[in-house]
């Protein structure tokens, strides 16, 4: 552990600390280290082995929309910085510098509307996935759950970061389904987005007017770099369902009635291509409510995580799992009648017949039925992600084609085995990709995941390194490299990608005079430190960007 | 143990958050989603499992430093341990509820005190009991009871009361009846009387670690002596501790440790006790969470890397006492039972434990009406519990919140459903 990022963190002045106070009252601001060191501890998805991140100054707990856009007032007159946390799930919740004040949103937790009608809820921050879909099932609703689980909240995934999902390929992507939002602008100022602006209701993200949903959340999201959504607008899906799947019992020992309109299937396919062909085939026919391709021992690490460290020591059981079952797909069918759910069915046999797929259906088979159906439904076991040994990263690829992501997978295999041989990084079998689909296979999605130890010194040294090594392999195979959210890694790539951080730090300045966000994870760079990096891995990642660097006349030849 | 002895417990919160919730595939509901009543009601992240075990890794490593704002904190939890046991849904590495009572143990050791927790420790050494009452008295609910003097005689089954059950005048009854109902079943029961002490674990949970090895000490010794070959207790709290605090502190009770609901469920099973009297009333159970999750008996501790600990060896509550009470409730003649939405491991505290009721008694009473509130929603006429700590501060609440809503002790249902005359009850 480190302590080196307190070395120049400064207490609040008692001026600013007085104006907090004065707006959301003594009990809902703190100053007191160890209640701040609560926002510093950041360890996941968090590449810098210390763990810590800036400590606030202060964090406040605003209740309102009003209560936000005064501290985010306090904030420019004192010079200070703001950055928002919802559920906080990830290092980008955290600050990037020494001057923040971390507004946390946990008392802003309503769901103010579910209009079934229309189909859209309209949330809070701290309004979590789980939360959300309980309230709109009860309706025949569902909406979109993000990978990270359903401890995170819907309106930060929709309008600030990321929004990927097992449900994409019927539910789509977080901002896909936004439909309106709530924006404290940098300076205090609030903006409404979309048709609720003009009185309409939360039916359009955009108009009348010209839409600002690019400037607002553009691909990746700004992560409180550009201000903070106070309520949004979701779009919900059809949920054809029981109002509650009756549980007994908790994660591994639950024992779920599964709805009779679900079925779900584990496919196999003898190679790469018929899988690919086949899930091409899955979009065009438009079935599927949820899919995925997870590795087998995904699964197995997730639920028992001990018996994958018996088959990666043994190399017949290895195999097996890593050869035998590696071209896996995972598709759940949701019918509205059972015409339908049958229907469904048939096209997915069919499909695995002309391509020499099997499958298995899971919920022939109670105990795995009981497991797997809230796992992926709800995705209640991501938080079991971490039993393996305790922290997971990724190495993220940009939203692309199925068969782009599939070659991503394979890349990102082929960096994780020399790690995992160095002893840099857990044994997982290397293949272990988080992939999922959207709107019936327009585009896809393709995370690799790598388990960790931070306890373990050797596999902290290994996290720098390995992410210089994804980012080569993505640039060098002309792929957006990996999480946009990194300073380091924008000043790298930016200027690969028709420097699309000028951009950004245009629409930073225009919108923040005082330059009062915290835009560490928005559109700051800095500088990579390569101490860690083998020479030869340095001297290829600066040919490579030598080679495809825009100019000023466009892209690379 | 100490502090230091979990770092790595500390370092490996992944911050998911996952504490603060009810396991997610048991949400069922925006309203009662969440599980943790500290980060509840006072929102700071430092409130939740994940926060206060940051606040031991940035005090072990030097980022900041004990005072009372932080020893405050480390108070305000009623170490219900509904945080550890949705960690450990997905966790097998985290001992949660080890590491807040480490914290409380280290700020003891430190000096930073609550003083109503000194004084619960004062009344203690000299009282022997939490309330501060006469030991004298101790006995005194059972004056007239055909119960036996284990201090002088050997019995089958040694009976517990508990300090709230031995001096809160609204509990007399219970007790009492309690003693009855062993007594109509043809039990031969034997009591302490006011040789009975504290089990020791209120202490344990405040921080006092060397009181509590004294009272499973002398208590052990006690049943030794008694011969007992049951000890039954209606106090959850006591029971939890006899199953699990002891134990682990190497003072395992020589005979089988029941709470009073499992034994009543056992004697109407084997039809030593009739249910006759109708019961037209529907009610709710709240699952105490010393009975529940924290009634898990100790399992044995794992030396190695907590990664690879096996999951028999993993304390999340499933091995808790949860359909005693719930077979008791079906057992009354005319009764029904609906269910809370946060129940048995996810149950959501009552608001009376870690020494909260006593140093912080409006976020206890707080928790408490948040429990009333989710009884009220289920439409239940009645709330049924078995435990005194949790009948004493739902009763204030549903009082305070003017609900038409009666809290019963399982045993005063078990005692008129057998139709023990009023008379024979005090």
């Amino acid at each position: 552990m480190t302590t080196a990022t307190l070395d120049t963190w400064k207490e609040i002045s008692e001026a600013a600390y007085q104006d907090l106070e004065n707006v959301v009252g003594t009990e809902n601001v703190s100053r007191e280290p160890a209640v701040l060191d609560g926002y510093a501890w950041q360890p996941t998805i968090n590449d810098d082995p210390a763990k810590w991140v800036k400590r606030p100054v202060a964090v406040v707990l605003p209740s309102s929309t009003e209560e936000v856009q005064e501290v985010v007032r306090i904030c420019n007159r004192h010079g200070l910085k703001f950055k928002a946390f919802s559920t906080g799930w990830g290092v980008y919740s955290g600050p990037t510098y020494d001057n923040v004040v971390q507004i946390d949103l946990r008392r802003m937790n309503r769901i103010l509307d579910i209009d079934e009608r229309n189909m859209y809820a309209l949330v809070e921050p701290y309004v979590c996935g789980a939360q959300l879909q309980a309230e709109a099932m009860k309706r025949g609703l569902n909406c979109h759950i993000i990978g990270a689980g359903p401890a995170c909240s819907p309106l930060a995934s929709a309008t600030s970061g990321w929004g990927v999902g097992w449900d994409g390929i019927y539910m789509s992507y977080g901002h896909r389904n936004l439909l309106g939002a709530e924006w404290v602008l940098p300076d205090g100022e609030l903006l409404r987005v979309g048709s609720s602006d003009s009185g309409l209701g939360w039916f359009s993200p955009d108009g009348p007017g010209p839409s600002l949903r690019g400037l607002m959340r553009g691909s990746t999201g700004a992560l409180s770099g550009l201000g903070i959504f106070t309520k949004c607008a979701l779009k919900l899906y059809p949920w054809p369902g029981p109002s509650r799947v009756r549980i007994r019992g908790l994660l591994l020992d639950a024992k779920a009635e599964i709805p009779e309109n679900v079925r779900f299937h584990l496919c196999f396919f003898p190679d790469r291509n018929r899988l690919a062909d086949a899930v091409y085939r899955i979009g065009e026919a438009e079935i599927g409510y949820l899919a995925t391709r997870t590795a087998v021992a995904a699964f197995i690490y997730t639920f028992a995580p001990h018996l994958l460290r018996r088959i990666a020591g043994t190399s017949n059981l290895r195999d097996v799992l890593s050869k035998g079952t590696k071209w896996g797909f995972v598709i759940m069918l949701v019918g509205a009648s059972e015409e339908e759910i049958d229907y469904q069915d048939a096209v997915l046999r069919r499909i695995l017949a002309d391509h020499e797929g099997l499958s298995i259906e899971a919920m022939g088979v109670p105990a795995i039925g009981s497991m797997v159906f809230m796992n992926f439904f709800r995705v209640t076991a991501i938080p079991m992600v971490f039993r393996m040994g305790g922290l997971f990263s990724t190495a993220l690829d940009r939203n692309d084609t199925w068969d782009t992501q599939l070659d991503w997978a394979e890349i990102g295999e082929s960096i994780k085995r020399k790690w995992i041989e160095r002893g840099g990084i857990l044994d997982d079998l290397a293949d272990n990709p988080f992939m999922a689909l959207y709107e019936s296979n327009m585009w896809a999605h393709c995370e690799e995941i790598f388990q960790y130890d931070a306890r373990d010194p050797k596999h902290l040294a290994s996290l720098e390194p390995m992410f210089i090594e994804f980012s080569i392999a993505a640039i060098e195979k002309c792929m957006e490299p990996l999480s946009a959210t990194d300073a380091r890694l924008r000043k790298l790539v930016s200027p690969l990608m028709g420097h699309y951080n000028e951009w950004q730090k245009k629409l930073s300045g225009a919108l923040d005079a005082n330059r009062a966000a915290d835009t560490g994870m928005y559109c700051d760079e800095i500088d990579f430190d390569f101490s860690k990096v083998e020479p030869e891995l340095k001297a290829k990642l600066d040919r490579l960007t030598e080679k495809f660097r825009w100019t000023e006349e466009g892209p690379p030849s | 143990m100490a502090l230091s002895d979990y770092q790595r417990d500390m370092e490996g919160c992944s911050r998911c958050s996952s504490c603060k919730w009810v396991p997610f595939n048991q949400i069922k509901s925006w309203r009662f989603a969440k599980n943790c009543p500290s980060i509840c009601r006072y929102n700071f992240h430092a409130y939740s499992g994940s926060g206060r075990m940051i606040i031991g890794l940035s005090l072990l490593t030097g980022r900041s430093e004990l005072n009372d704002n932080v020893a405050e904190i480390v108070y305000k939890c009623q170490l219900c341990g509904a945080c550890d046991t949705a960690c450990k849904v997905y966790r097998d590495d985290i001992d949660l509820t080890e590491v807040l009572l480490e914290l409380r143990a280290h700020c003891v050791e430190q000096g930073f005190l609550m003083v109503e927790h000194m004084a619960m420790i004062d009344a203690l050494k000299r009282e022997d009991n939490v309330l501060g009452e006469p030991k004298a008295k101790r006995g005194e609910w059972a004056e007239g009871l055909p119960l036996k003097d284990i201090n002088r005689e050997r019995c089958e089954v040694l009976f517990h009361a508990g300090c709230r059950y031995s001096y809160d005048p609204d509990l007399r009854g219970t007790v009492r009846g309690a003693a009855l109902l062993l007594l109509e079943a043809g039990l031969d029961v034997g009591i302490a009387g006011a040789e009975e002490s504290c089990c020791g674990g209120r202490a344990y949970e405040l921080g006092y670690r060397g009181e509590a090895e004294n009272y499973a000490e002398d208590l052990l010794s006690r049943v030794k002596a008694s011969g007992a070959r049951i000890l039954v207790t209606p106090c959850a709290d006591g029971y939890a501790h006899f199953r699990y605090l002891y134990p682990r502190m190497g003072k395992e009770l020589p005979c089988e440790i029941l709470h009073m609901t499992q034994l009543l469920d056992r004697l109407v099973r084997e039809g030593r006790l009739r249910f006759r009297e109708q019961f037209p009333l529907l009610f709710t159970y709240h699952d105490p969470c010393h009975l529940g999750r924290m009634g898990e008996p100790y399992l044995g501790d794992w030396k190695g890397d907590k990664l690879q600990r096996p999951m028999s060896l993993k304390r999340a509550g499933r091995k808790g006492v949860y359909e005693a009470p719930r077979n008791l409730i079906q057992a009354l003649p005319g009764a029904g039972l609906v269910e809370m939405e946060r129940i048995r491991e996810y149950s959501w505290c009552c608001g009376a434990g870690g020494g909260v009721h006593e140093a912080f008694p409006e976020f206890s009473s707080w928790t408490a009406r948040e429990r009333v509130e989710e009884a009220l929603a289920t439409g239940a006429e009645a709330l049924a519990t078995a435990c005194p700590w949790c009948v004493r501060v739902l009763r204030d609440a549903s009082r305070e919140m003017r609900a038409e809503l009666p809290v019963y002790d399982l045993v005063d249902l078990a005692l008129q459903a057998a139709g023990i005359a009023e008379k024979e009850r005090v």
